[in-house]
């Protein structure tokens, strides 16, 4: 029987590997996809907790937040392709249009 | 089992390094391609993870949206964008003390938390408890989704309705500027 804090540690751990690509890679892709790896690591801990607490409310919010990131890659990704599209670049620390 | 170690924690340690190995490497390969590929293995893995935690719906769903719709799109537009591959400067940001500060400020902050978290580990009554036995996931799911969520549902259908619309939207936009 694996214990409850298995899944809290897995869930830690993946939620700072997305934070860490969130946070310091450059392309803008790749920050979209390590929002993924959190988001990722939140349905891993509301289904853990759904489990272990016999309650079917993280079951269902795990359900919520898979549609909530189909909405933001959509939007994300047509926001990327738009950037792409004016400032012939991804990389985020090119992207000093407002910088004055 | 012979070795002490029962099948069920035999398959989360490989669902859960497999998803920790794949992510890693996500993160710090240097091909868009490679990172969307990765994450897409982390993704087929936390779907069977899903399963073992008692929603088979759940895994279903995890494998169609997912694996089926997100990452196809992630991997649509890597193609679309054609990205070179980040060879010739580093694939990280150039200000990278403040990103690590705030990182490391996030992982102090988790520390505490799971610290706290560890130190209660009782559960309290369920708000909306279920009975396995009883009836299987799919069916709970449903039933509480329909009378209990039912609001929500209808959001969540809205916001998908505006994400596409404005997709379309937010791109038709920039042609018919460019064109003018």
């Amino acid at each position: 029987m694996v214990p409850f804090e298995a899944y809290l540690i897995l869930s830690s751990v993946l939620f700072l590997i997305g934070l860490f690509g969130f946070l310091m890679r450059r392309n803008l892709i790749v920050v979209l996809v390590s929002i993924e790896i959190m988001l990722n690591a939140i349905i891993i801990l509301f289904a853990a907790l759904s489990y272990f607490k016999k309650d079917i409310t993280g079951y269902v919010m795990v359900f919520f937040i898979i549609a909530m990131a189909a909405a933001e890659a959509a939007i994300g990704l047509t926001l990327a392709i738009l950037i792409y599209k004016k400032l012939k670049t991804v990389y985020t620390d090119e992207i000093n249009h407002y910088k004055g | 089992m012979g070795l002490g170690i029962d099948l069920n924690s035999l398959i989360f340690g490989y669902l859960a390094f497999a998803m920790v190995v794949s992510s890693v490497l996500a993160v710090f390969s240097k091909n868009p391609v490679h990172t969307v590929l990765l994450v897409l293995v982390m993704v087929v893995h936390q779907a069977f993870l899903l399963l073992t935690l008692g929603s088979e719906f759940l895994m279903a769903v995890q494998l169609i949206v997912y694996a089926g719709a997100v990452l196809v799109l992630f991997l649509f537009v890597v193609y679309l964008i054609n990205l070179r591959k980040e060879t010739k400067h580093s694939i990280f940001v150039k200000r990278f003390c403040l990103c690590s500060l705030v990182f490391l400020l996030f992982l102090g902050f988790m520390g505490v938390n799971l610290y706290l978290i560890y130190g209660a580990k009782k559960f309290e009554q369920a708000v909306l408890p279920f009975n396995p036995l009883e009836k299987d996931n799919l069916w709970w799911i449903a039933h509480y989704l329909f009378n209990y969520y039912l609001l929500p549902f209808e959001i969540i259908g809205v916001i998908l309705l505006v994400a596409v619309l404005g997709a379309v939207f937010l791109v038709r936009k920039v042609k018919t500027t460019e064109e003018a």
